[in-house]
């Protein structure tokens, strides 16, 4: 049981990270792998938020959120705009956002060095509840309970409202959206705003989780926010959420019973068993291209 | 600055961003070569000898040999069951694969875990330049070939290229072997190169590098790779030389540089080096015409239809067709918007698979047979929205056209044989004769998604005929076309007919059907509601019917 919860809560904040990845892949066709950067980023300026600025750590979240966003709409003007309309946009979207990432990863480590960066000792409350014989904190709870809210609202944005309309008309067809008068460019920078808030949010509660953040804590979860992807369904935000959870309990019941050399594989052995079997993740639907 | 280990590594990296650039070239993003670099490494320096024993070169060139067979048996392993994967899909297994290979090796007990494995250093820059200038040669000397232009169509539109003809598996697994062996050399020089090996010099990290060297070089000509690794190789040492040293200073100039090429260097750096092509003179000696089949003789029939039928989840796209396509005829398929046209001649090119029925196509069974089998059964087409190789120039297009009937060049190519010289240029003026019987010759140069709409089409019939087909199927090759420039289309097409061909014509430009075709079809509804002679058809009251709609 508590491995269970323990998974939860590890897998809740896969989701969150990953939600952010599939909501462009799923809308814009492209895999921004400026992700990661902006999710270590928040971690930092979380952090700092709480140790400088004195905020509570509840209220740092909203704040870290803006950050990422403001972050969000700045990679998506340097390295994905420039290059609408070019034939290899595909592969030089992936190549100007891991420039963009290595940027603002020097930028990191230029104002906070290399060292790990903790929450002062007394920044999360100490309460603890025990649910079915486990052991569960307050921040635990608080985790659960942010990722979950974020992802359900974030499906409901995409479902019901203008914007989600547009976003969904914008993946559908770019051109035929420009021309009923959706815009696209706000679209897709708004799009790319939502996205980084939601990792920056996913980089601020994993920093709390276990209590550090480092310069490298992005590319570790970079490629377990692409296997949650691929198991969920490229672009599908249920399948995301389903994913992250999926990979979480798999992961400590990996540690568990194989060893926690093993542990980095699952995410692996799952992204390939999807990819072999179904290729359109559990809960994707399939494109088809035609003449 | 230029150390001798700077000059190694620009090497090592310029061999590395190849294992990309084979693949990319066909337009495929893998991540996996640090994956096969790894096997490749560690299997090499377990296997060979040492080389204290049997010297330097002897066990550097058995270490080589070991893990070029290794990295592509590994690329052949991978390949099998992921080339159906496309775009980032492939990219992610891809990188799947190369993160799997890395825990093994880091929780192996013969790998030496994270403490890594210790290898003899031999790789002087000399030796890292010479298989550097090897692995260069052979994509200098493959692009150009029939093969290499096969991978560059499939780059640029996998499904006209197998409308042409290319086996598109099969030349996408070729791609990705090369990488696993390049890939291979590759780790190899590095592991004995660098003293000690351990898992984290084939991670993500190192992966991501390759396909940034690759990237930034340019992946159209084959200088991309060794520019690419100069570059980045480089970058580090002049901020060395210029005293730039504070640890963050470095990542973010990298990272700009790296920005600023992709963002303003379309194609990388070498995308500023013209491709060279000469056009040949069409009175060049006198060439036979290239063929390869004997076509039926006029009137044979070359297409049965059998109770074809296609269904969409319900939506009777094609219901129930019988059609004779014969040899040296010219018929017209006309019928309303959505009537079916362009289902019913996909499935007679092989693209759609009919849900029932039977679609008998020059000797094969369309539907059952790979695309590219039905197109060298010799059907050849165009496309409804035009489908050129839009970075390929208007003759380079019309060269993959010809894959059919011209012979492979790759292997003699390498060998500078001159027989591969003549077969070249051979099929150099097969493509400009085509061109110039849709008159395009003028604009054999131009790339063709640079060319206005109507060249467009005529440069997809031009592609279509160097296949030398038996049937040649049109999707409304007039479309956008002024009366002009259609006029001329429709003798064109009617002097095609006259040769011996078989034509079959979409078209909803009913005038110039009426005026050229032998036989007319009319689809409705996925139906065949007349057929026979244009002017019969014509005054049919359900086809009057079916265009206008019945009085009310």
């Amino acid at each position: 049981m508590q491995q269970l919860l323990n998974g939860l809560f590890i897998g809740s904040i896969y989701a969150l990270f990953a939600v952010g990845f599939a909501l462009v892949f799923g809308i814009l066709d492209r895999l921004n792998l400026a992700h990661p950067a902006v999710f270590a980023a928040s971690a930092f300026i979380g952090i700092e938020l709480v140790t400088v600025g004195g905020l509570p750590f509840w209220a740092a979240l909203p704040a870290v959120a803006v950050v990422g966003a403001l972050l969000g709409l700045i990679v998506e003007r340097v390295a994905f705009r420039p290059l609408k309309g070019r034939p290899d946009a595909h592969f030089a979207g992936l190549i100007s956002s891991i420039a963009v990432a290595g940027m603002l990863i020097a930028l990191l480590q230029w104002r906070y060095g290399a060292e790990t960066r903790r929450f002062p000792a007394d920044a999360f409350p100490a309460t603890r509840f025990d649910v079915l014989g486990a052991q569960v904190t307050l921040l635990q709870v608080v985790i659960v309970a942010v990722c979950l809210t974020l992802v359900v609202g974030l499906t409901w944005l995409v479902a019901r409202s203008r914007l989600g309309r547009g976003m969904r008309a914008v993946a559908e067809n770019p051109t035929a959206a420009r021309v009923l008068g959706v815009n696209v460019d706000r679209v897709t920078a708004t799009t790319f705003a939502i996205s980084a808030a939601l990792g920056a949010v996913a980089g601020a509660l994993f920093a709390m989780n276990v209590n550090s953040a480092q310069l490298g804590m992005g590319s570790a979860i970079e490629l377990k926010g692409l296997a949650v992807i691929v198991v969920g369904g490229m672009g599908s935000l249920p399948g995301a959420l389903v994913g992250g959870l999926l990979l979480g309990v798999a992961e400590v019941f990996a540690v568990q019973y194989l060893g926690s050399a093993w542990r980095d594989l699952i995410a692996f052995a799952l992204l390939f068993g999807i990819l072999l079997l179904r290729p359109q993740g559990l809960f994707g639907g399939r494109r088809a291209r035609q003449v | 600055m230029l150390t001798e280990s700077t000059v190694t590594f620009i090497a090592l990296g310029a061999i590395f961003a190849f294992s990309f650039y084979a693949v990319l070239g066909a337009g495929q993003l893998s991540l996996g070569q640090a994956g096969f670099a790894s096997v490749a490494a560690y299997t090499s320096v377990l296997v060979a000898p040492d080389p204290d024993v049997v010297g330097d070169v002897p066990a550097l060139l058995v270490a080589l040999a070991v893990g070029m067979t290794a990295g592509a048996a590994a690329a052949v392993v991978l390949g099998l069951p992921t080339m159906h994967l496309r775009g980032v899909f492939l990219a992610i297994a891809t990188l799947g694969f190369a993160e799997a290979v890395r825990i093994f090796v880091l929780n192996a007990e013969w790998t030496g875990g994270a403490q890594g494995m210790s290898v003899p250093k031999v790789v002087t820059p000399t030796i890292a330049w010479i298989v550097l200038a090897v692995v260069a040669y052979w994509f200098w000397r493959s692009g150009p070939t029939r093969y290499g232009r096969a991978l560059e169509a499939i780059r640029e539109d996998e499904l006209a290229a197998g409308a042409m003809g290319i086996d598109v598996g099969r030349h996408r697994l070729g791609a990705f072997v090369t990488a696993g062996a390049v890939a291979g050399l590759y780790g190899v020089l590095w592991a004995y190169t660098v003293r000690l090996i351990g898992p984290a010099d084939f991670g993500f990290t190192a992966a991501i590098d390759g396909l940034v060297t690759a990237m930034v070089g340019g992946t159209t000509i084959f200088v991309g790779p060794v520019l690419g690794s100069t570059f980045l190789t480089m970058i580090p040492e002049i901020q060395r030389a210029l005293g730039v040293e504070a640890g963050w200073i470095r990542p973010f100039v990298a990272g700009l540089l790296l920005l600023v090429v992709i963002l303003f260097l379309p194609g990388g750096l070498a995308g500023r080096i013209p491709r060279r092509l000469r056009v040949p003179s069409l009175h060049d000696g006198d060439r036979p015409e290239l063929r390869t089949r004997e076509h039926a003789p006029r009137g044979d029939v070359v297409v049965r239809l059998a109770g074809l039928s296609k269904d969409y989840g319900g939506v009777h796209a094609v219901r129930d067709v019988d059609l004779e396509i014969r040899s040296g005829e010219l018929l017209g398929l006309i019928g309303p918007n959505g009537a079916g046209k362009t289902t019913l001649v996909n499935m007679i090119s092989g693209l759609v698979a009919p849900s029932s029925g039977k679609a008998d196509v020059l000797g094969v069974t369309a539907g059952r047979t790979p695309v590219h089998r039905v197109a060298a059964a010799g059907v050849s087409r165009t496309f409804q929205h035009s489908k050129l190789f839009g970075r390929l120039s208007a003759l380079e297009n019309v060269l993959v056209g010809g894959h059919l009937v011209t012979r492979p060049t790759l292997v003699r190519r390498l060998l500078w044989l001159p027989s591969a010289r003549r077969d070249e240029r051979a099929a150099l003026t097969h493509a400009a004769r085509c061109l110039d019987r849709v008159g395009m010759l003028d604009a054999a140069t131009t790339r063709s998604n640079a060319l206005s709409y109507g060249d467009q089409r005529r440069l997809e019939i031009a592609r279509a005929l160097a296949a030398d087909p038996t049937l040649l199927i049109l999707d409304e090759p007039a479309a956008g076309m002024n009366p002009v420039e259609a006029g001329e289309l429709a003798r064109l097409i009617r002097s095609l007919a006259d040769d011996g061909l078989a034509v079959l014509l979409i078209e909803h430009n009913v005038s110039l059907v009426r005026q050229i075709c032998d036989r007319v079809v009319v689809l409705d509804f996925g139906e065949i509601i007349a057929a026979g002679a244009p002017a019969d058809v014509a005054a049919d009251p359900r086809v009057v019917e079916a265009y206008l709609g019945t009085e009310a």
